[in-house]
């Protein structure tokens, strides 16, 4: 087995201490950074992504495997940084103003990075308009934001509407998630897209930027 | 007054031709009686006369108290915001380490809230005396994950078994007293709510979450006092497991079939569920519950153990003609098809 699948591998298994060891050592035998990043971690976060979809493995595993990526890109980064790696996309994400809930918003923040994104987490009661300076602060391409309470996903639409009143609205991508969502709300408020669940979430972010670079 | 035989009141549930509806509804009934949830969480005299204002404008086949997740939490020592109309939330974790698990200390029931919700059922039992009075309290692993945090205990399964196992053994210690004194105060039966017990994979929940919830159920359930299990989550692969706890019933909630549920589950245990408490009875129109209501009743009807409810805790805000229209969905229902 390659150095670069046994990354992916253990990636895949959770294992972290093993991640960081195998990451430090593919860097002193001088591989491509990017290779690293690519085939090894997010290559085995996607294949987390694609078996947690089709319920063979289950929350906690794909959490412990986005621990596993977040202990190899602790070691990756600085290496990444210097080659002026870029991102597939740059996401700020949170909870939104009154709600307190974050399973489902740490889970799209593991799979946003593991399908290459950059991730700015806001937390959660996140204000309408912090989401925003937050987007414009860290240049983002995607406004994501989680709700689980019905009488907090009202604050989505609030987002949207001073993203309209700012005259930035065609400036983001605004993605919405969360329990008592669906996609006939995210018509109602004219969010972007509503995804059920973390794995679609990063399927379409990752084709939203593929689009975005196409027309560029 | 005589205790009611739940024993036969679940087989009777079970072999009548028509079945009431059993929706998880106690929160919707401030509505009834001008206060907000604020209040109501904090009193146990107000719970009662929400409860029983709800059980006299709907003819619910059970009346619940209210599933708030944060009670248990909060006796243990978690802080806990409050909001004027949604349920409380748990902010922070309060246990991080194994120290911290060795000094968490199981607190008497009746710490914090809880009295209020034992002072609840009493009242509510006393008022409430056509149909059986369930108590709801959180599931040990749920509690265990507000303690913990909800999403560092998924790490820590894997990562410090020992020490979920350690804060999963004092929680269930403190939920067998609180179920024994829910009995005590006059509760028919309790609903365990263990949601965040759906996230995991069978494995998981077969050492972190049945075999507690097990014991509670050993500790407390007898013909006058039943144990219904709740879980909203995806638990169509975790059945088998969830079997395991040989419940007097299960409720489910939207995110699985309940078809699919009725044909995996124990014919003797009462199934219920899963109108869509958020997209349908809270946001919905009464046209759309009616639909779902007379679409789920027509697929599911011909399983003896199926009652139609909620799929979970109805929410504050819930229209009260969406509530109106499930229960005249369901009468209608059974009308028809006994004509």
């Amino acid at each position: 087995m390659s150095l670069i699948q046994e990354i992916s591998d253990k990636l895949q298994g959770g294992k972290a201490k093993e991640v960081k060891i195998l990451v430090q050592q593919a860097l002193d035998e001088e591989r491509d950074p990017k290779e690293i990043l690519n085939e090894g971690l997010l290559n085995g976060m996607m294949a987390v992504g694609a078996r947690f979809k089709n319920n063979e493995i289950f929350v906690p595993e794909v959490l412990v495997a986005a621990r596993a990526m977040n202990a190899g890109l602790t070691i990756l980064e600085p290496k990444l940084t210097e080659i002026g790696n870029e991102p597939v996309g740059k996401a700020v994400i949170g909870t939104v103003q009154g709600d307190l809930h974050d399973i489902g918003k740490n889970l799209v923040i593991m799979m946003l990075k593991g399908a290459g994104f950059e991730v700015c987490d806001l937390g959660v009661d996140v204000e309408p308009d912090t989401f925003i300076d937050k987007a414009e602060e860290f240049e983002a391409d995607i406004i994501c934001m989680s709700a689980l309470l019905t009488t907090t996903m009202p604050k989505m639409k609030d987002c949207i509407e001073r993203l309209q009143e700012r005259d930035l609205r065609d400036k983001y991508i605004v993605m919405i998630g969360g329990a008592p969502v669906n996609e006939s709300f995210a018509k109602q408020i004219e969010a972007d897209y509503y995804t059920p669940d973390a794995a679609s979430a990063a399927e379409v972010a990752r084709k939203i930027m593929e689009e975005k670079k196409a027309h560029v | 007054m005589m205790k009611r035989n739940m024993t036969k009141w679940m087989q009777d549930k079970i072999t009548a031709s028509v079945k009431e509806a059993m929706p998880i509804l106690s929160f919707p009934g401030i509505q009834l009686i001008g206060h907000t949830v604020e209040e109501l969480v904090q009193d146990g005299h107000l719970q009662a006369m929400c409860m029983d204002a709800a059980a006299k404008h709907f003819q619910t086949a059970e009346a619940f108290g209210l599933m708030d997740l944060s009670v248990e939490a909060e006796a243990f020592g978690s802080p806990v915001k409050y909001s004027e109309n949604e349920v409380p939330t748990v902010t922070a974790a309060l246990v991080h380490d194994m120290r911290e698990a060795e000094m968490l200390k199981v607190p008497e029931v009746g710490a914090k809230r809880t009295g209020q919700y034992i002072r609840a059922i009493k009242e509510a039992s006393d008022l409430i005396t056509d149909r059986p009075v369930l108590a709801g309290m959180i599931g040990p692993y749920s509690l265990a994950g507000r303690l913990l945090d909800m999403t560092e205990i998924m790490i820590l399964c894997y990562e410090e078994p020992e020490l979920v196992e350690k804060v999963l053994t004092k929680a269930t210690e403190f939920l067998i007293s609180y179920a024994r004194a829910f009995k005590a105060a006059g509760a028919d039966g309790i609903v365990i709510a263990e949601p965040a017990a759906g996230l995991l994979s069978p494995a998981m929940i077969g050492e972190f979450s049945t075999p507690y919830v097990r014991k509670i159920r050993d500790a407390v359930r007898e013909d006058s006092f039943i144990v219904l299990y709740h879980n909203c989550g995806n638990v169509i692969p975790l059945l088998d497991n969830i079997r395991e706890i040989e419940a007097d019933g299960y409720s489910f909630g939207n995110a699985v079939d309940m078809e699919e549920v009725l044909r995996n589950m124990p014919k003797d245990s009462l199934i219920i569920g899963n109108i869509d408490p958020a997209g349908v009875l809270r946001n919905g129109t009464p046209e759309l519950v009616r639909e779902e209501v007379t679409a789920l009743l027509q697929r599911c009807h011909g399983y003896p153990n199926f009652v139609i409810s909620s799929g979970c805790d109805i929410p504050p805000g819930t229209p009260m003609q969406n509530m109106q229209a499930l229960m005249e969905a369901a009468e209608e229902f059974y009308r028809k098809i006994e004509c």
